[in-house]
Order: C-alpha cells, then structure tokens, then sequence
C-alpha cells in the first residue's frame, strides 16, 4: 500500500514543498491556447469554472424529476425527488428531525475519532518512514489492513466496544488508521537524501535528523494528508452509526431509507457535502497559515 | 515611534470588543437555540391508552349481534385500489417473460423456489409449465435495496413482511406505478422472530425501565412494542437501543451486559440462551404465531399491465406448497435453496420451522374473512396503530389501498384449491386456571368494560330514569373497540392460551355483600368476555380459561381504593403447555 502511494505523494511533496515551483507558463496572458499546463487561474474565473459542473448537474437533475405528476417524471419520486420538493423538506429536517443536533453528534464522532487515529497513525507513520526495521515489520499488516473490506468490521467493534460512543469513534479510527499511516510514511520518505545527508555533515544525530530534518521537512505533507483523510471519516459515517441508530446524520439517512421522506436521504447528503467542504476550506486556511512558504499554486 | 499618533483601541480595547461580539453571538445562539438547534420531534411519544379506545372504535360502528358465518369482504378491489397513471416504466422483454422476484434469506420462500425449481429463470418450472413465464429470484436481502430495485423498475416484485410494506407504503405510493399491490402471504412466522431476555425478566411487564435493542424499521420492532402497548408500557418507559440490521441487536445484547432485552431471528434467538448464562427466550413467533405476516407485493403497473402473471405466480406458488408435502420433493426445494443461498442443505434445513407456509385454505381466510383476528385488514390496522402511536408513520395507507385479493377470490371461484385445508389452527385441552397461573404469562393485557352495575351483559343497553333498558344503546359505547383489542392478542398469540381474570372493586366491602356473590359477578363478567370473543371472532372456547378475582387483587397496591382502576378484566396470555 504504502509503496503504491508513495510515488505521487514524493514527488509532489518535495517539488512543491521544498523546491517550492514556479509558475509554469507565465509567458503573456493572451496568448497561447486557451487550455495551458500549470497555469495561474485568477479567483473569480476559478470560481465560475467550479460552478459550471455544479450547475450541470443541478439542471440535470431538474431535468429529470421535471414534471407535476409522479408518472409524467423521467426518474420517479420514489427514486428520485425533484430539487424543490428536496428543498421544501428542509424545514421538517431542520426542526422536526433536529438536523443540527445530529450534525454535532456526527461531527463529534468523526473528530473523536480522527484524534484517535492521528495519535496512533502520526507516530507510527512517522517511524516507519524513518526506520526501514520498523517500516518491514509493520508493513505486511498495513499492506492487509489497506484490503479491508471494513463494513466486516462493525460487528468487531460492537462485541469489543459496545453499543455506546465508544464503538463509534474507535471503528472510525480505525479506518482513519488505514488510510492514512501510508500516506504518512510516504511524507517521510519523500524527504529527499540531501537534507540528510547536509544535517549528517553538520553533525546531526540520529534524534535530530529525525526531528529537525524528516519531520519538519515531511510535516506539510503529514499535514495535507490529514486534510485528505479528514473526508474518509464522512464516507463511514454511515457504517459507523449502524448500531444504536438513533442520533447522528447515518441514522437519518438509514431511518428515511426505510420510511422516508426520500428528500431526507438527498438533503443529508447535501448537508455532509457541505460540511466536508467547509472543513476542506478551514484545512487550507490553516495550512497556509502553518506553512505559509509552501503557499506556490494560485 | 512615539510621536506617532495611535489611531483605534489598545490591545485591551480589541479584547475587550472581540469578547463583546462573541458574547452577543453566544448570547443570540442561546436565545434562539430551538431554532438553530431544534430538539426534534417524532419519536416515541405519550400513549393515552384510554384513547386508544375511541381509536380502535371509531373503526368500526358497534355490532351487538355478533356475527355467525364467515364474512366476506363484499367490494371490487379496483375499486378501492389507487388507479394506475402514466406509462409504466418497468424492465421487461416480451420475449423472455421473465419476472424480477427478489427475496431475503427467509425459510418461508421455499414454496417459490419449489415452484422455480431454483433461483433462476427455469423452462422446467411450475411457472413456464403451466403459466407460461419465467421468474427469476434473485437474493437482496437488504429492504432498502430491495425497496429500490423496485421503485426504479429493475424487479417487478418486492418482498417483506406486513409491517415494512405499512412503513415502504407511503413512499412507494408518491407514484401511482410503483404503489405496492399484495396479492398472497407466504408465511407466518413461526418462531423466526423471538425476544431473548436477562434473566431477571419474566413478563412483558418487568421491561419498563429496561434496555431493548433491535432492528428498526423491521418486523422485531413491531414485535416488541406491540407487546409493551398491549402491556400497557409507555414507549419511554423502555429504552430503545436501535441496530440496524436483527443480527447487530442480538450481537449488542450478547455484548453489552446493560442491555436487558433483544429482539432478534432464528437461530441467533435460540443460540444465545444456550451460550449466555443468565438469559432466556421471553417470546417468539411460535406462540405469536400469526403476528408477523410474510407477503409479496406487485408493481401496480405490472400487476396491471400482466394479470395473468400475477395469477400465475400466486397459483404456482399454492401448486409448490402442495408438492412440498411430498418429503422427496422438498429434499430436492431444499438443495435448490441451498444453491441458491450460498448454504449448505444443513443450513436450509434448520430454517424449516421458522416459518408456516399458508396454504389457499389460510391466505381465503387472511384476505377475505372480515371476522378472522389476524385477517389482512386487522393486521394491517394494528401495525398501523403501533407505528402511529410511535410517532414513524404520518397519514397511513389504508388497508385495502394495497391488499387486492382479486387473485384469491379468482381461484376460490374456479376451485383450483378447495382442497386445501386450514390445518393452522391450535386445538387446546380444557385446563385450570390454578395450573396455568403457576408460570408467568408473557404479557398481560387490562381492558376496563363498563359493566352496568351488578350486570354481567357486556352490551348492556342504557338505562332510563326509571331503569328501563333503552333499545339500540349500549352502556359501554367502546365495548366493540375493546373486545377488538383482545381478540387482535389473543388472535396473534393463536397458540397460547389466554387467561381471562375478573375484578371487581371493593366498594361494598363490609357492607353486607356476600363475597360469593361478588367473586361470582366477577366470574361471570370474565365468562362474558370470553363469550363475547368466542361468539364473534370464532375463537376455539378452550383457548380462553376465565377466573375470577372478586376484590382480592387492588389494580394498584399502593392506591387499593381506586375503584375505577380496580374494576377491570385482565387478559394474559400464557406460553402454551407443549414447551
């Protein structure tokens, strides 16, 4: 697993990172093709790029659930309902299901269980990036564990853990863990031997290159890989919540599943879209805040 | 440096306004936290179970004369079933004609496998034989993505029990097309579905302020609470702990020593008594065994686009359960469910009495029998109540809505089945009171009749100022509702025996009254409830076992002079002596 991430997180790591990259095609605004490699996008057009696929797919999806009648509909209510009647049902998922109080709980079980897994994966990932004896022993069971198929997981949990929180936040962990110790020891080992070998020179010790050289060189990295993995919590959150269904955005989705409004299903969605866009944006802002030299693109 | 002039607040000065602006934000959050935050609603709420009455009652309009034959729903099921709109917008090739049917890991799909000759389409099968189309079986075992499948055209049929269709109903009938139309039951089940309790725990009654975990939305949790209602137990006197599927409740409760009860299926249901010191099986469908009723539904667009497969597969599937008492046979539908599962025979095998395969004689008497206690009609009303008083269904489908028993009424007239027999019915030996009290009973039900004084009628009409019976009035206006309460227990609990115990209040103790005569009123008002329910929904005499308690047994201990709650009758249902 490890070595199949590897390669894309290094190279972009220490070019970006550490090389720090200049702007590619910078060559007079107006001319060349209208499509450039690497070329600098001012905000505003950025954005009216970003919205045009969002649109699309909102008129698409008008399109299809258009019409009064159920049976006059490309794809039927019980399928699909249109993006009005989703947004009508705001109100009812707002107030009557108590959408902010489950949001809290569900946030709270994806950071809980994020802390977790950074404080298991952040070392681990640290060390077998460093030390090659500790990367071969733990690499069989990260290469395993990576296979996963971790919905088998749940039952695990719940007859180690309970029904309670606790279950919750430790099968999140869990597959926080998973993904990202690779992409950890990948930050580490994509700290060129230069530096190494310079600090060597200096009369560095082993503790030192560790500290100063790998890990403030790979910290970014780390960093941007916890931005990356923050998201996977999201995408589990519905596995996790399986057992003492009740509070929580998976129970909602899994309560309207069965006995609608189908809205709900849709609107919850929308909402941990959002939510994880939200989260994604205050990641960046604090990444150029801790590492403001690594500020190239944009 | 210093000669500058420092324009805006010190340091202190933009705490100070940042601390101001938070606080207001804070402030503001609280004051309006039931909107930004809102508790919620839905979910179990207060059940007036005096209420509960006038809503039972207003159902039906009192009937004092009893009724004497079966009783046949008289309307066209078109009639009442939504119309179908739009173009339908399922799969399906002309050439091929083969049906999309999904089904769960469940014993009682075998008579359709038999009849298929597997899982998939199969020219040997009853259906290509004799009806001339295919079906092919497919296992979903996931409602939702069952529900799906048949939302979005993909399979023509979807299966599940009575109580998911109440809850996937409402939703699927937003188009016309996808409306469910229920043609036959499959099964009842037949100690599939089970509570598994601590120890401590001997009566449905003790679960008030316990732990109960179970798959929501599924038929373990109409199981549970329609016994806590009929138990008299508040929705929020229980704990209930939700899992998503039956097999993580019955894990949780194996887990978690503070679980005091799970609702679960076979074999997880009778495995864990056996390994878990400490805990037992309070109830399972073999005593409720017509409770938790397995059907199919059809696409209302197919169904009408395709009769005569509809006719066909409820036929073929009679015509299976026929074969099926044939034991080489049923080896040969055993190892094709096995097959078809990813099991192995043994496996199959063990599921063989999770479920009663109802046969034509059973499914006339579900769709079409007005008076049976477990009919279609009053199952359906009673999930509907349950779910209600839950707080999970908003504007309920009606019964017949859904339930077209067009097919079955089609066959009863050709007289394809008449041979078929209704063999599922318990016969009971007569037994004591004093012998069947000694075991605790599974639940127990209070009802309150207003029995006119000294009377034991329980259609006793009004009575005028001078005393004179007035024609066509009853003293009681909810008798009818409550008899129907009882009957709908003690119908799904068809194998266990009900006993029937009187109370009066103490009201004339020490005032002369003789005490025979009071224990002998509250004898006999037991005995007409007992009639009452034998005379109208035909139940066998023996089922019932009447007592009664005069003012020996107060309702409440600690309030012995509440005379309205003392006068009462109590209804408990025994688990039946072949155990």
């Amino acid at each position: 697993m490890s070595e199949r991430r590897a390669e894309p997180a290094s190279e972009n790591g220490s070019a970006a990172g550490v090389v720090g990259r200049a702007p590619v095609g910078g060559r007079g605004a107006g001319a060349g093709p209208w499509l450039r490699i690497r070329e600098r996008v001012p905000a505003p057009l950025a954005w009216v790029l970003g919205a045009i696929p969002v649109a699309a797919v909102l008129l698409l999806w008008f399109a299809i659930t258009a019409g009064r009648e159920a049976e006059s509909r490309l794809v039927s209510p019980t399928i699909l309902p249109s993006p009005l009647e989703v947004a009508r049902s705001f109100p009812e998922l707002w107030f009557d299901r108590a959408l902010t109080r489950n949001l809290a709980t569900s946030f709270a079980r994806v950071l809980g269980g994020f802390a977790v897994a950074v404080a298991v994966a952040f070392p681990l990932g640290l060390f077998m990036g460093a030390f090659t004896k500790v990367k071969v022993a733990f690499n069989p069971l990260t290469v395993f564990a990576a296979y996963l198929p971790i919905p088998t997981l749940v039952p695990l949990t719940l007859s180690l853990f309970g029904t309670g929180e606790t279950q919750k936040v430790v099968f999140l962990a869990i597959a926080f863990v998973i993904y990202l110790t690779p992409l950890f020891v990948a930050a580490v080992e994509g700290v060129d031997d230069i530096y190494l070998k310079t600090a060597y020179t200096l009369g560095a010790g082993r503790w030192q290159a560790l500290r100063k050289v790998l890990l403030a060189i790979a910290w970014p990295d780390m960093f941007e890989a916890m931005r990356l993995g923050f998201g996977v919590g999201w995408s589990y959150i519905l596995l996790a919540e399986m057992v003492d269904i009740g509070k929580g955005l998976g129970g909602i989705i899994m309560v309207s599943q069965r006995r609608g409004p189908r809205e709900h299903i849709y609107l919850v969605l929308l909402v941990i879209v959002a939510v994880a866009f939200l989260t994604d944006r205050l990641w960046v802002w604090l990444g150029r805040k801790l590492f403001p030299y690594r500020e190239t693109r944009r | 440096m210093n000669g500058e002039q420092k324009v805006g607040p010190t340091a202190l000065g933009k705490v100070v306004l940042v601390l101001f602006i938070l606080g207001c934000i804070a402030g503001a959050a609280y004051y309006f936290r039931d909107l930004l935050a809102p508790k919620g609603a839905g979910g179990p709420k207060t059940i007036d179970f005096n209420a509960l009455k006038q809503q039972v009652g207003r159902v039906e309009a009192p009937d004092t004369k009893g009724i004497t034959t079966v009783n046949e729903y008289t309307y066209v099921p078109a009639e009442k079933l939504p119309p179908v709109k739009g173009v339908s917008a399922y799969r399906w090739n002309p050439a091929d004609k083969v049906v999309q049917f999904p089904i769960n890991v469940w014993i009682g799909w075998l008579p359709i496998v038999a009849a298929n000759h597997g899982f998939s389409p199969n020219p040997e099968s009853i259906f290509a034989k004799q009806y001339g189309f295919k079906v092919n079986l497919k296992l979903i075992d996931d409602p939702v993505v069952a529900r799906d499948a048949f939302a979005s055209g993909e399979s023509h049929i979807l299966w599940g029990t009575l109580d998911m269709m109440v809850l996937f109903a409402p939703g699927l009938m937003a188009d016309s097309r996808t409306a469910p139309r229920i043609y036959q039951q499959i099964d009842w089940s037949n100690g599939g579905d089970g509570i598994v309790v601590r120890g401590n725990i001997h009566s449905v009654k003790d679960l008030k302020g316990k732990t109960v975990v179970y798959a929501q939305n599924s038929p373990s949790q109409y199981f549970i609470n329609n016994l806590l209602i009929a138990a008299g137990i508040q929705p929020n006197e229980v704990h209930h702990k939700y899992t998503a599927t039956a097999f993580e409740a019955a894990a949780a409760f194996v887990a978690d020593q503070r679980i005091d009860a799970c609702v679960s299926w076979a074999p997880d249901i009778y495995n864990i008594p056996e390994k878990v010191a400490g805990t037992r099986i309070l109830t399972t469908t073999a005593e409720a065994n017509k409770l938790i009723a397995d059907v199919w539904a059809a696409r209302a667009d197919f169904a009408k686009d395709h009769p005569e497969v509809i006719k066909g597969l409820v036929a073929g599937i009679f015509t299976a359960m026929e074969q099926l008492s044939d034991p080489a046979f049923k080896e040969r539908a055993y190892q094709w469910m096995a097959d078809g599962y990813g099991m192995s025979v043994e496996e199959v095998r063990a599921m063989a009495n999770d479920a009663h395969s109802t046969n034509f004689a059973e499914n006339k008497n579900f769709f079409l029998n007005a008076n049976d206690p477990t009919n279609f009609e009053r199952t359906w009303k009673n999930i509907t109540f349950v779910y209600r008083e839950l707080g999970l269904v908003g504007t309920p489908v009606r019964f017949d809505e859904v339930m077209d028993f067009s097919v079955i009424k089609q066959l009863d007239q050709e007289g394809t089945f008449r041979h078929q027999q209704d063999t599922y019915r318990t016969t009971f030996a007569p037994t004591s009171y004093t012998k069947l009290s000694a075991e605790a009973p599974i639940v127990t039900q209070t009802i309150r009749i207003n029995f006119y004084p000294n009377s034991a009628n329980i259609y006793e009409p009004q009575h005028d100022e001078l005393g004179n019976p007035i024609p066509n009035t009853l003293y009681d206006p909810s008798v009818e509702a409550t008899l129907e309460k009882v009957a709908r227990l003690a119908g799904q609990y068809e194998r266990a025996v009900i006993a029937v115990v009187g109370h009066t209040d103490s009201s004339m103790k020490g005032r002369g009254t003789r005490y025979q005569d009071v224990k002998q009123l509250s004898l006999d008002r037991a005995m007409a409830v007992k009639q009452a329910l034998v005379k109208k929904y035909k139940f066998d005499p023996n089922k019932f076992i009447v007592e009664g308690k005069a003012w020996d047994e107060p309702a409440d201990p600690d309030d012995p002079m509440n005379q309205a709650l003392n006068r009462r009758v109590e209804i408990s249902v025994y688990p039946p002596e072949a155990k």
